[in-house]
């Protein structure tokens, strides 16, 4: 069949951020679906988002409430939100009371008035909330009376969708409870939760079901803010739309560096450097974004340990231009702080500002500031997140430039932290050593894909203009311990 | 951040609240007896009741009445007379009773008084921007409003 006969199933958006791309294109025209999951987990806030972004007052939405949230009090929670327009309440948006039919216990009932409401609104969607309290406990009884869930559910998914409904049943289930009836009938399932980890909550999604959709698999994590819900996909668009990055190299901006690196970094790389506290890591990530700036290559900087305006200040002070670029919006710095973040959602904020101001370049300083950032569920996988992060932004094309601190002992050198380095293309390592009483810095470059680079230790000092690369220190040996020994000069034959 | 965090500051009795109330009782008809302007007002109410359960449903509505009730009595006594019946038709007892005890202008402005104690204290749950909007779509355009307070409470 051909894509545009197979086409002929229209989407209706459904008003959250990253959700139509996480169901596969939006949600099917006239479904019957079910959104489930635990008392606060988002499935009236998203409810009411799909309605607004979609009703009108030719083709209203109608809200069934039911048992459960009075209607009066959940109107006055989901008004704070920004999507709700208070304009379209009564008109565009009907809100429905079921209770006095559900209280007489009469599924028919309960039924004829969805259906003779219906059938007066025309509305293009239905929702009933909650969808539990009508359904009850499948074991046939309901109120005290025996009844058939399985008839009803699929009675009223007919009638809906013979009116052309997009409808919604609300409810909250466990996950064992997937045999009821309504998780058989329904086109869409989506499923919400919320996990708790040590003092952090997150939110996450789940497409059980979309039939004729191909969704988006695994649980994508949400957050309810004031604008309520939007949805960090697993994957983001720009995975699936990879960009060949150009056969070109970045300057540095770092003298000396470019020429261990074999004339710059490739351009869509991940590189890593990583070194121990103070040894210049985030001064040479600013030298890379400032040297791109320089030849017109804008840039976004994630920082985790430090306040934008914190970071300015003392990045501004070996570049004074950084404020500048900022305010012409060739630079953006990204705070990213949170303790209860999603890697999903670190994505999206720094692919919303590569999109926004079209980067070349990306700094993420630090991944261990970005590590602690994280809610504890995700640190567990955090090698797994980085490798989706990594993977993701050199998908647009941009070069990723990371910073990760290690800790040293100096008899010991540790080359990356967190077992990141396959996720890289290039690491350099910094270290201090201890030469001739006096503590220095060296640098070198382990790893390079598809490129020739230096394999020598080299000495760098942090000038006030930034990190300056020198000689390598081929007079000594055993620099990785860092306490390297000068070596003995052959002696002269005598002749 | 909407009215319906503002507290008491609401829809004020003696404009947008009270108007509404107002032309939901004139939509009841005109008086042509005596006893006609509270039974107006009881019509209203009445109407007020069966629409806004639509909503809210009739436990719902019927505890909005009830606070407004007891909040108008101080003010009026002959609400003391009236009773709420919650999924009665009509939904307001003892009106002739309390006409008869107060009179009809009495019991007309007490009410009156309750209604808009009520539309108020919808306001300030849900804002006075949605109160007013769904009372005008329920109350005012609902075809369900045709009947006037003869033909309901005749009916009753």
């Amino acid at each position: 069949m051909k894509q545009e006969e197979r086409s002929a199933l229209r989407s209706l958006p459904s008003g959250v951020p990253g959700l139509d791309a996480v169901l596969g294109g939006g949600l099917p025209e006239y479904s019957f679906n079910l959104i489930a999951g635990g008392p606060g987990s988002g499935k009236t806030t998203l409810a009411h988002q799909i309605m607004f972004a979609n009703a009108t007052v030719e083709r209203p939405a109608l809200y069934f409430t039911v048992l459960g949230e009075p209607a009066i009090k959940m109107l006055r929670y989901q008004r704070q939100f920004s999507f709700f327009d208070p304009d379209l309440a009564g008109s565009a948006i009907q809100f429905i009371n079921l209770s006095a039919e559900v209280l007489e216990g009469d599924l028919d009932a309960v039924l004829e008035r969805i259906v003779s409401e219906t059938e007066r609104a025309k509305p293009g969607i239905v929702v009933v909330d909650s969808f539990r309290t009508i359904g009850g406990q499948h074991d046939g009884t309901w109120r005290g009376t025996t009844f058939d869930l399985d008839r009803f559910v699929q009675r009223l998914a007919h009638h809906l969708t013979t009116w052309e409904v997009t409808s919604f049943l609300l409810g909250e289930y466990a996950t064992e409870e997937q045999r009821n009836p309504v998780f058989t009938v329904a086109d869409g399932v989506l499923w919400l939760s919320q996990a708790t980890d040590r003092n952090s909550v997150v939110r996450k999604l789940q497409v059980v079901k979309a039939r004729g959709r191909a969704p988006m698999p695994g649980l994508h994590t949400f957050r309810i803010t004031d604008s309520g819900l939007q949805v960090f996909p697993r994957i983001p668009e720009q995975t699936l739309k990879r960009k060949l990055p150009k056969a070109e190299r970045q300057p540095t901006g770092v003298p000396g560096m470019d020429e261990m690196i074999g004339g710059g970094i490739i351009a869509g790389d991940a590189v890593l450097l990583t070194g121990p506290a103070g040894s210049g890591k985030s001064t040479i990530a600013t030298q890379f974004m400032v040297a791109g700036l320089a030849q017109g290559e804008n840039g976004v900087i994630a920082v985790f340990e430090e306040y934008p305006e914190e970071y300015i200040a003392r990045a501004g002070a070996r570049n004074p231009d950084i404020a500048k670029m900022v305010k012409a919006g060739k630079l953006e710095i990204i705070y990213l702080r949170p303790l209860d973040l999603s890697v999903d959602e670190t994505l999206f904020s720094i692919l919303e500002a590569v999109d926004r101001i079209d980067a070349r370049r990306v700094v993420i300083d630090s991944l261990s500031g970005f590590e602690v950032a994280l809610a504890p569920t995700f640190r567990e996988d955090f090698r797994e997140s980085l490798y989706r992060l990594v993977g993701t932004l050199t998908a647009t094309g941009v070069t990723v430039f990371m910073t990760a601190e290690v800790s040293e002992a100096f008899r010991e050198a540790r080359f990356t932290s967190e077992n990141v380095s396959f996720i890289t293309d290039e690491i350099i390592v910094q270290r201090y050593v201890e030469i001739e009483g006096a503590l220095g810095r060296v640098m070198a470059v382990i790893k390079m894909r598809g490129s020739e680079h230096s394999h020598e230790f080299r000495r760098y000092e942090i000038t006030p203009k930034g990190v300056v690369v020198g000689d390598s220190l081929k007079e000594y040996d055993g620099i990785i311990t860092g306490v390297p020994t000068l070596r003995a000069k052959p002696k002269r034959a005598k002749n | 951040m909407n009215s319906a965090g503002n507290g008491k500051e609401g829809l004020s009795r003696d404009r947008p609240a009270r108007e509404i109330v107002r032309r939901l009782i004139d939509s009841q008809g005109s008086a042509q007896t005596e006893g006609d302007t509270s039974a107006r007002a009881a019509a209203a109410g009445d109407h007020l009741y069966r629409e806004l359960s639509r909503w809210v449903g009739p436990d719902g509505c019927h505890a909005l009445f009830i606070r407004a009730h007891a909040d108008a009595r101080n003010e009026f006594p002959p609400l003391g007379q009236i009773q709420l019946r919650a999924g009665s038709e009509p939904y307001m007892g003892g009106v002739a009773e309390t006409v008869a005890a107060y009179g009809d202008t009495a019991t007309a402005k007490a009410l009156e008084s309750m209604l808009t104690h009520l539309v108020e204290l919808l306001g300030r749950l849900i804002g006075d921007d949605m109160a007013t909007k769904l009372i005008e779509q329920s109350a005012f355009a609902s075809k369900r409003a045709n009947l006037t307070f003869h033909s309901k409470r005749e009916k009753a």
